[in-house]
């Protein structure tokens, strides 16, 4: 005991609390503490994996027939994507709500005055995000197998495609955390559900991008969604895979870079005022 | 000693039942005026519309037989669509209130125990009017009509609302018993999704694969589709008339959710912890 505090203090004395040094190891911790917690909530875990797995099976039967018929090859190299961006999309309210429960539970101002990086809750939650996201996708990817989805284009694209989902997953996550940090917990959750449900049905993942109107036709096009599912569309049977997954990596370093100053600024106020 | 007590007993205000229901109403009501949830459930039913509509025009409505229109087809599901969503946010408050620790200070309060049950309930339903008034202007504007003369009308409202009414009691249930607000949500918004997708709100039974036929058949949501299909009519006598054959199952399905859902609040309200 009084070794780790001897130790702890010499690190301090050397390392200021928001040292670099320090950033990683208090991430890691931060991480593990929020991926326990899920796992241990089983609604987090009934709706972050089996949900999206019934979601999919229920697209596939619904949509499949008639979409295949349209467009010749199945559809599941559409809605499997879909799915996945769905799931990243909408477990990342789980949290969102989990730090406004924090902030009224006084988590927040509780690690602000203990000596962790500043910067390592925010990140440890959007870590924890990742790692949900590609947790989703796998079983998602699980299950498509099962329905007769399969890789075409060799190993290095099969991973690529597992990874897809979290470029733009922890870029909405970010948008989601600041919305949580900005307004009542109602209108967040709703909110969420409103842009995630917007950006499902008006994607080329949906339905293909002719059945649209052609005034719309330019919006599904390049919507992050979209954009996800053509390059995941890539990635597995074949196609364009350079130019969507630019497009997504634009739309989510732009969301990024709009949210980065508000979300720190909102962090801070909620963790210095109760 | 009871110079106390007979003091106390003087300043205490006479209650009534219905005032409280009132104040509690008022209670729920109000934040909606004030935070934008009003703009979030109009937004929610204008995305149910133009995001069933728009994309799946074609696609579905070239498979519709005999139906005037694909508006005409799709509308019940989309105003299930805008109702539902309107009876989560019901079960998000009332999970919000749960976690806050009110219901528990209800408990200890002079009200009778399904008080604060009602007073959520009647919010709901402002909740859901709202959400179903919105639904039938976007309705109105993909060109959904009324065919089926007043009567009808207000029938396709009424059964609208107490569809609205089941889920929110469902919604309630499920918000205080897991009191687990980041959870209550999602874990309610995708069964809607897949009932409402495995329905006939989209397509008819036919487009489905066999296996599955019976059930998306038989399922409450296509049930509802049905009488709220049948109570609004069409240009053309595809809909059928409205019988009991076609609204019975639905007035079942309504009728048993509600009577199974009651019992259980009673038990969860007097549940303690």
């Amino acid at each position: 005991m009084m070794a780790v505090a001897s130790e702890d203090m010499t690190v301090g004395r050397g390392t200021w609390e928001n040292s670099p040094r320090r950033l990683v190891p208090n991430t890691w911790v931060l991480t593990a503490r929020v991926l326990r917690r899920w796992s241990r909530d089983p609604a987090t875990v009934l709706e972050s994996l089996i949900m999206p797995v019934a979601l999919l099976v229920t697209v596939n039967i619904v949509l499949g027939k008639g979409i295949s018929e349209v467009t010749g090859d199945s559809a599941l190299y559409r809605s499997v994507p879909l799915i996945a961006m769905v799931g990243a999309m909408s477990g990342s309210m789980v949290g969102g709500m989990g730090l406004m429960r924090e902030r009224t539970d006084g988590l927040l101002s509780r690690l602000w005055v203990l000596p962790v990086h500043r910067a390592s809750d925010l990140l440890s939650r959007l870590a924890a995000d990742a790692v949900r996201i590609v947790g989703t996708t796998v079983v998602i990817m699980c299950a498509a197998f099962v329905l007769g989805f399969r890789f075409r284009q060799g190993i290095l694209a099969s991973v690529a495609w597992l990874f897809i989902p979290t470029a733009f997953g922890l870029a909405f996550t970010v948008v989601v955390i600041t919305l949580a940090l900005y307004s009542a917990k109602t209108i967040a959750v709703e909110a969420t559900e409103i842009i995630w449900g917007l950006l499902m049905f008006f994607s080329t993942g949906f339905v293909p991008l002719e059945q649209y109107p052609r005034w719309i036709q330019p919006v599904v096009e390049h919507q992050p969604v979209s954009y996800a599912v053509e390059a995941m569309r890539g990635l597995s049977l074949g196609g364009a895979v350079l130019e969507p997954l630019i497009g997504l990596l634009l739309w989510s370093t732009g969301i990024v870079l709009a949210c980065a100053i508000p979300m720190a600024i909102g962090f801070r106020r909620a963790s210095t005022r109760g | 000693m009871i110079d106390t007590s007979a003091a106390r007993l003087a300043v205490r205000p006479p209650t009534s039942t219905a005032r409280q229901w009132w104040v509690l109403t008022v209670r729920v009501i109000t934040p909606t005026l004030r935070n934008g949830e009003v703009v979030t459930l109009v937004a929610a039913s204008i995305m149910f519309t133009a995001g069933f509509y728009i994309p799946l025009k074609h696609i579905v409505g070239a498979f519709i037989e005999g139906t005037g229109s694909y508006a005409q087809y799709l509308m019940p599901l989309i105003a299930l669509n805008g109702i539902a969503f309107a009876a989560l946010s019901a079960a998000f408050r009332s999970a919000t209130d749960s976690v806050q620790g009110i219901n528990r200070r209800f408990k200890a309060m002079p009200i009778p125990s399904l008080i604060p049950l009602a007073s959520r309930m009647s919010a709901s339903m402002y909740r859901c009017s709202m959400a179903l008034a919105v639904a039938l202007i976007c309705g109105h504007v993909i060109g959904f009509r009324f065919y089926g003369g007043v009567a009808h009308t207000v029938g396709f409202c009424l059964v609208a609302l107490l569809i609205g009414a089941a889920l929110s009691l469902l919604g309630d249930l499920i918000g205080v018993a897991t009191e687990n607000p980041e959870a209550t949500v999602p874990l309610m918004l995708l069964p809607v999704m897949i009932f409402g997708q495995l329905s006939v709100g989209l397509q008819p039974a036919e487009r489905f694969p066999e296996w599955i036929q019976s059930f998306v058949r038989d399922q409450p949501i296509s049930q509802f589709v049905y009488t709220l299909r049948a109570l609004a009519g069409d240009s053309t006598a595809a809909t059928g008339e409205v019988t009991w054959s076609v609204i019975g199952p639905a007035m079942a399905w309504l009728a048993g959710l509600i009577l199974i859902v009651i019992p259980l609040h009673r038990l969860v309200a007097s549940r303690r912890r």
